[in-house]
């Protein structure tokens, strides 16, 4: 899908010409192993590259600058992808093609340059400390945000408990004290390990030139060969608890599950785990769907997720707080239905073509082609629809039994509301 | 069936008005795999006063109806409509706002036969007192969910204060008491009145050919009788350009208090091109005064008083209209004080120039260029232009013929003190915590 060339050891271009696209979508990933302490002053770093640097020091200069190049977005964020941490800086600017005048693909690529390694220093080579501070709060802030989404939240307080010291409960945000630990100086050694040390992949996809992009990108970018840190294992953990209850000022229960599986990513298993999650609450068809919604009425929302990374699932409800122990009874027996293979023809087929059809969708943006290449390129064979559809269509319902049989329920969260009125 | 070309973006938009009045719009979208099809009906949560369908005289129906009957169509006698577009492995879903009802799938195949589901299970009601009391308990949690969300209370929280009387005050979905009141019977008094073909328009993009559509779609609504189209009979109240609260503020488990100003609109009645123009001159001169190359901005983000949770935006519809913007923050009542400040302000002196706006134009040119790779957006706004009598594929050329004195005269309609509400929200306090 993409072409990869490797202009320097640890630094790989990874380019796709369509014209499906009225834009030329950019992403640069720089990665590392995740730990809190570096998450943290990453995060901060990409708010302090976002907003200011040595040629637009204001974010309101930048912000123009943007608006001047037709509203081109620009941002930096940080992501997790299994035991390693990643920078993004995303760019979406539009296609010449459909512009009267100008060279802003050019100019765009000049600012991405200007972003990534021209940052606002003092004399001292630092970051500014107001912009610093500034930045911090923002990030602290972020962090704190999330008590106020009380199904946020409650998934937070699921995967602590869940996994606790373990990459799926280590924030990409690191966490408050972490943050209020950065300096100016601890920033520009997380600025300089990125420069120096992480593995980068550019990807870009539009209607370009690639030979061109590729010069271009070559020019913009003067990463220089490294041999990128190996990532370590993901370590043991297992839930602290089966079942945690905590009492906020709110008027619907949260009810969150988190089970373990065996099976992640990498493993020949994943497409039939996929199958099952499907089955048994990925979809409006599905059995948590149909039966504590369509046929309790005790939820608006009750459905199942499933993390492949780390081979966990998750099943999540909003309910009265008194339908906790009929919810949690409810999606017990959904679950052990499917153990006793009570399944259906129908159920399967659904979920295999509903599968299908939204990795079909999600090729349908830059967006999704350059995430979905980017997962699935893990995998030793080569990424197609094809290929993934024949996977799902080799499940039988006897693999979805055994799924469904190597599901175990680890802990139980519910954020209740009942205490406090 | 006719085509309309829009040269500078390359699209050819296809239409056709049914005998039943349905209106049908077909776009073809190159290199996309998926096609999306809304199908939509002028009646929303905003429609609670109105002369049902062959009757004379007016009824108010219970608040949050529009909703439940969105809820209310995807199941059947045999059985939820969910489960056939499943099969198709299409992704169905709806929507309802202030003044529209949305269903509509997603699929990449069997797109002839999700089409005829989504027209079919849309103009075959099925209600019994049974399933409608079933749905109760399902829409008072998602009542209950959205209750808890302190965005989405500080926003309705907000619409509420700025409007006296007209239904927008009302919260979409209702309340739980609202919707206990809801009988099958309304239901169908709803639907025959605003379900109609002719009040409904269909939108299909992405990878489609029109005219196989276009056919589909005539032969399903061919086999199906309707009766005579007849105008739907609204009634509207009048309501005064002044706040009805002009401060309020709540208390919820939350870590940093939100403060909000909205500003009411006066101008409400525009409709077509020049409400477009009007709207477009309100977004700019918005971008100019608080957007993030604002001084405002630069100011309060210098200050910490805004977060990322900062935003603006303005929504305007037949008959109301509004303004927002705000933030969380730990210094609410600064903040408050310097969004006014601004508004008042710029109703004596814009504080920009043609060359400012020149500026925000030229991004708003690029956003609305990005947006077309998206068929969602354009299916979406589509169609709430389409039933203002606005075309979506004008905007282009409407930004670029905008002036500083357009901006200046739009801006008008949002300025007036008494206009302006507040809206906070506080953490919780130690006494309502024990």
């Amino acid at each position: 899908m993409f072409n990869r060339t490797e202009v320097a050891t640890g630094v790989n271009i990874f380019t796709r010409k369509s014209e499906q696209f009225k834009t030329v979508n950019f992403s640069i990933k720089l990665k590392r192993p995740l730990n809190t302490e570096e998450a943290a002053n990453r995060t901060v770093l990409t708010n302090v590259l976002q907003h200011s640097n040595a040629t637009f020091q204001s974010a309101a200069a930048m912000r123009m600058k943007l608006d001047d190049l037709y509203g081109t977005v620009l941002y930096l964020d940080t992501a997790k992808q299994g035991n390693e941490q990643i920078i993004l800086l995303n760019v979406e600017t539009v296609n010449d093609h459909y512009l009267k005048t100008g060279d802003v693909l050019n100019e765009v690529l000049a600012l991405m340059h200007t972003v990534l390694f021209e940052p606002n220093l003092d004399e001292q080579g630092l970051f500014q400390q107001t912009i610093v501070d500034r930045e911090k709060d923002m990030v602290v802030e972020r962090i704190q945000s999330v008590f106020d989404d009380k199904s946020r939240y409650a998934q937070k307080r699921l995967q602590e408990i869940l996994r606790p010291n373990h990459p799926v409960s280590t924030s990409v945000n690191g966490t408050v004290e972490a943050v209020q630990e950065i300096t100016p100086a601890s920033l520009k050694a997380a600025y300089e390990a990125m420069l120096t040390e992480d593995e980068i992949d550019i990807f870009v996809i539009g209607d370009i030139d690639e030979r061109q992009m590729i010069e271009a990108l070559k020019k913009a970018f003067p990463f220089e060969g490294r041999t990128p840190i190996a990532v370590p294992e993901i370590p043991e953990s297992h839930a602290t608890t089966t079942y945690t209850k905590e009492t906020f000022d709110t008027r619907q229960g949260k009810l969150h599950i988190g089970y373990s599986t065996p099976v992640q990513f990498t493993s020949p298993d994943f497409p039939k785990m996929q199958i099952f999650n499907g089955i048994f609450g990925g979809y409006p068809h599905a059995k948590l769907f149909m039966n504590v919604r369509e046929k309790e009425s005790l939820a608006y929302y009750c459905s199942s997720s499933y993390s492949a990374q780390y081979g966990l699932m998750y099943v999540m409800s909003g309910i009265e707080q008194e339908n906790e122990e009929k919810a949690r009874r409810l999606i017990d027996e959904q679950l052990e239905a499917i153990r006793q293979g009570d399944i259906s023809d129908l159920e399967i087929m659904q979920t295999k073509a509903m599968l299908k059809n939204q990795l079909k969708e999600a090729l349908d943006s830059a967006r999704g082609q350059i995430e979905l290449y980017n997962q699935y390129r893990e995998l030793p064979e080569e990424f197609t629809v094809e290929n993934m559809s024949a996977k799902w269509d080799a499940v039988s319902k006897e693999d979805v039994v055994a799924m469904a049989t190597q599901v175990t329920k680890e802990t139980v969260y519910f954020l209740s509301g009942e205490d406090a009125k | 069936m006719e085509t309309i070309h829009f040269e500078q973006l390359e699209e050819t938009l296809h239409y056709e008005k049914l005998p039943n009045g349905l209106e049908v719009y077909i776009l073809p979208k190159k290199g996309f795999s998926k096609t999306f099809v809304t199908f939509t009906t002028k009646y929303g949560s905003i429609d609670r006063s109105f002369v049902p369908l062959g009757e004379e005289e007016a009824v108010t129906v219970p608040d949050g109806i529009a909703h439940f009957l969105e809820h209310k169509m995807f199941e059947k006698e045999d059985g939820d409509v969910f489960q056939k577009f499943s099969q198709y492995g299409a992704s169905a879903n709806a929507f309802t706002s202030f003044t529209r009802t949305t269903y509509l799938f997603s699929a990449t195949d069997h797109i002839k036969e999700s089409t005829n589901t989504l027209l079919d299970f849309v103009q075959q009601p099925y209600f019994t007192e049974q399933t409608v009391n079933k749905e109760k308990g399902i829409i008072g949690q998602e009542i209950q969910m959205y209750d808890d969300q302190p965005d989405w209370r500080v926003y309705f929280g907000s619409i509420e204060s700025l409007y006296h009387e007209h239904p927008v005050k009302i919260d979409i979905a209702g309340t739980v008491e609202s919707i206990d009141g809801i009988t099958a019977e309304h239901l169908y008094t709803c639907y025959h009145t605003f379900y109609h073909p002719s009040n409904m328009l269909l939108f299909a993009i992405g990878n489609v050919e029109p005219e196989e559509m276009m056919q589909t779609i005539r032969e399903n609504q061919n086999a199906k009788t309707f009766a005579a189209p007849q105008p739907i009979n609204r009634i509207h109240v009048d309501e005064a350009s002044e706040v009805a609260v002009k401060e309020r503020n709540l208390e919820m488990d939350v870590l940093k208090p939100k403060a909000y100003v909205s500003f009411k609109a006066r101008e409400v009645s525009l409709q077509g091109r020049d409400m477009m123009k009007h709207e477009l001159a309100i977004q700019l001169a918005l971008d100019l005064l608080y957007g993030r190359s604002s001084d405002f901005y630069e100011e309060v983000y210098q200050q910490g008083w805004i977060d990322e949770s900062y935003s603006y935006d303005f929504s305007l519809e037949e008959g109301f209209g509004f303004a927002m913007v705000g933030s969380d923050t730990a210094y609410p009542n600064e903040l408050l004080a310097a969004m006014k400040q601004v508004m008042n302000n710029a109703a004596q002196q814009l504080p920009f120039t043609q060359q400012d706006l020149e500026r925000v134009k030229r991004r708003k040119i690029g956003f609305n260029l990005r947006a077309l790779n998206s068929i969602e957006f354009i299916a979406n706004q589509f169609t709430r232009y389409k039933f203002n009598d606005m075309n979506l594929f004008d905007i282009v050329p409407v930004i670029e013929e905008l002036t500083v004195a357009d901006v200046k005269e739009a801006l008008t309609s949002i300025t007036g003190e008494s206009q302006q509400a507040v809206f906070t929200i506080n953490p919780l306090t130690k006494e309502a915590q024990a």
